[in-house]
């Protein structure tokens, strides 16, 4: 008498019940499943018909995987909704926490002249177009009334070096007023990096101000993109750069790029460049239909399919790299990846549902304006107020928050119960985009056959599935996630 | 082909739900504009393509993915239906110590 039951004994019994799940086609065959949290399977076209009938084999290898990542269960799995909870729960915590990032847009003055910039600048000697002492406090008292105990100060311009006082006199303060608050502040100054000075240097040293600094690619490219007086934009980045990481240490200062049409045929020489210049990452990032970019035709320099080839190849030849043994990240992908791998958003204010504007991130003008989004304020230099969602010397937190504006672009962007969103297998980690489609479309769900969001969002999505299915970059992928 | 240059598409209500229908042609709307109309026990979709110079080739591969379209749409709507209640119980899970309710 044997003392074991046989194998037969510990399979799932009874009728096994689905869990909330989306489905996309992929190429060929092939169907891309996620769940509420956000997990992800792909399965063939007869699978997903078998799943749904109740017809799965039980003993079956797709069975285990499928009640693994919470697509069925048993009747028995009790602990299966609780867990799927637990993870959703996790996946929207950030919205308990309110806003975090403050922009402070402290002049609209710059001394480039990009062809794509997202905002209309002013030229270097209108000092009209600086955020004045009093426009900064009042921003000052709203960002202390931010429930959130992390809080990002960014400084935007125009250049923000180029009005360095009031930098100076706001780091100040928010110190001053934090010894009472006690929050978790990080300073961030969005630069070209061609002012960058050893005193504004030693002062970031001081405050642990961290650099955001922008970098299109080889010399000829970037100073392409990024005229100024000189035409020497990027030797000053670069000069900048090293006396930058010599102070600050090499974290500190990060760097994007922009692709422009002229970046397309040259993905791989970008990523060098970056390399080069002792960098381990690049955010490949697209134009937006904003700003200075629409009314020089940049934003019609390529189509979104056109942006994808580019993606997918700079993509692949950093993969590529990677498997040769040099450690470099794409971090648009590692974003994405973060929400397919896990339970935890990285606060990516672009894809955030309900989306990110006004409730992730705030903007105050450098006249007082207060916007939903940095996009909102681009809008705004085009002539189209809608997301502005009040001033800082006319309205309070309350106002200013609670704004028509803000809670209606917000409820009609809603993924969960957005056309084709809803039902779209890429919604956990896509995001709601109000003022983009407000631009594109005319209101804030827009059109999402149409819409320009959506299809790149697919189709980044598409190029990782495709790509994990070599072992190599699964593996590298989930690196890039957890790393994020 | 229809007289206005659409491409009919009939199909019958009792297999097909509405819903579903308009949930294909609004995925399909960046290529297609379709009009539905119901017939007691069919559904009548006429496709017009979107842009100019759509030949019939064209339109007839536009048709094939709306009726896959439409498919898909009906297998969402089954697993939607089957899942709701479960989907119902995780949002209540996920939210019950939010405070939010209060």
């Amino acid at each position: 008498m044997t003392r074991f039951l046989p194998a037969e004994d510990y399979l799932p019994s009874g009728r096994y019940e689905l869990l909330p799940f989306r489905f996309e086609r992929l190429e060929g065959e092939r169907v891309l499943l996620s769940n509420m949290a956000g997990e992800a399977l792909t399965v063939s076209s007869a699978d997903l018909t078998t799943l749904v009938n109740g017809d799965l084999d039980r003993s079956g290898a797709l069975f285990s995987r499928l009640r693994a990542n919470h697509f069925l269960r048993q009747p028995e799995d009790r602990a299966a909704l609780e867990l799927l909870a637990l993870k959703l729960r996790t996946r929207y915590a950030r919205l308990r926490d309110f806003t975090s990032l403050h922009l402070f847009v402290v002049t609209l003055r710059c001394d480039h002249a990009c062809r794509y910039c997202q905002v209309s600048r002013q030229s270097a000697d209108r000092a009209s177009f600086d955020m004045s002492r009093a426009t900064a406090d009042r921003a000052i008292d709203l960002l202390f009334r931010s429930p959130n105990q992390a809080l990002k100060v960014e400084f935007q311009g125009g250049e923000p070096l180029l009005n360095f006082d009031l930098i100076r006199y706001v780091v100040l303060s928010i110190t001053e007023r934090n010894r009472q608050h006690k929050r978790d502040i990080q300073f961030v100054i969005t630069t070209t990096l061609s002012l960058i000075s050893d005193d504004t240097l030693a002062f970031c040293r001081e405050h642990r101000i961290v650099l955001s600094a922008s970098l299109d690619g080889p010399e000829d490219l970037h100073n392409a993109n990024r005229p100024r007086p000189g035409a020497d934009s990027h030797a000053r980045f670069v000069a900048g750069l090293e006396k930058a990481r010599d102070v600050l240490g090499p974290e500190a200062i990060s760097a994007l790029m922009t692709t422009t049409a002229a970046s397309l045929q040259r993905g791989p020489g970008i990523v060098d460049e970056y390399l080069r210049l002792g960098f381990h990452g690049i955010f490949l990032r697209h134009l937006s239909p904003y700003g200075f970019a629409l009314k020089t035709k940049s934003y019609q320099g390529y189509d979104t399919a056109r942006w994808l080839e580019f993606y997918e190849e700079t993509l692949t030849y950093i993969i590529d790299l990677n498997r040769s043994g040099v450690r470099f990240t794409e971090q648009h992908a590692a974003i994405i990846l973060r929400k397919m791998f896990s339970c935890h958003d990285p606060g990516y204010v672009d894809l955030m549902n309900p989306s990110g504007a006004g409730i992730a991130a705030i903007v105050f003008n450098y006249d007082g304006g207060v916007f939903a989004s940095d996009e909102s304020r681009m809008l705004m230099e085009m002539g189209d107020d809608t997301f502005r969602l009040g001033s800082v010397h006319e309205h309070g937190y309350d106002e200013i928050f609670s704004a028509p504006a803000l809670l209606s672009a917000l409820e009609d962007s809603f993924t969960l119960s957005a056309p084709m969103c809803a039902d779209c297998a890429c919604e956990p980690w896509c995001g709601a985009d109000p003022v983009y489609h407000h631009a594109r479309h005319g209101d804030p769900l827009g059109r999402k056959a149409e819409s320009g969001f959506c299809q790149r969002m697919k189709g980044m999505t598409r190029i990782f599935i495709k790509a994990m299915e070599d072992p190599f970059v699964a593996a590298l992928f989930r690196r890039w996630a957890l790393s994020c | 082909m229809a007289e206005d240059n659409g491409l009919s598409v009939t199909l019958d209500a009792q297999a097909y739900d509405p819903w579903a229908v308009h949930q294909a042609a609004y995925r399909l709307s960046d290529r297609l504009a379709i009009q539905v109309a119901i017939d007691g026990n069919t559904i009548q979709c006429t496709l017009y393509p979107v842009t100019e110079g759509t030949n019939s080739h064209s339109l007839l591969v536009a048709r094939a993915d709306f009726l896959r379209e439409v498919t898909d749409q009906m297998l969402r709507a089954r697993i939607r239906e089957a899942t709701e209640p479960v989907r119902t119980l995780i949002l209540a899970y996920t939210f019950s110590r939010s405070g939010l309710q209060k």
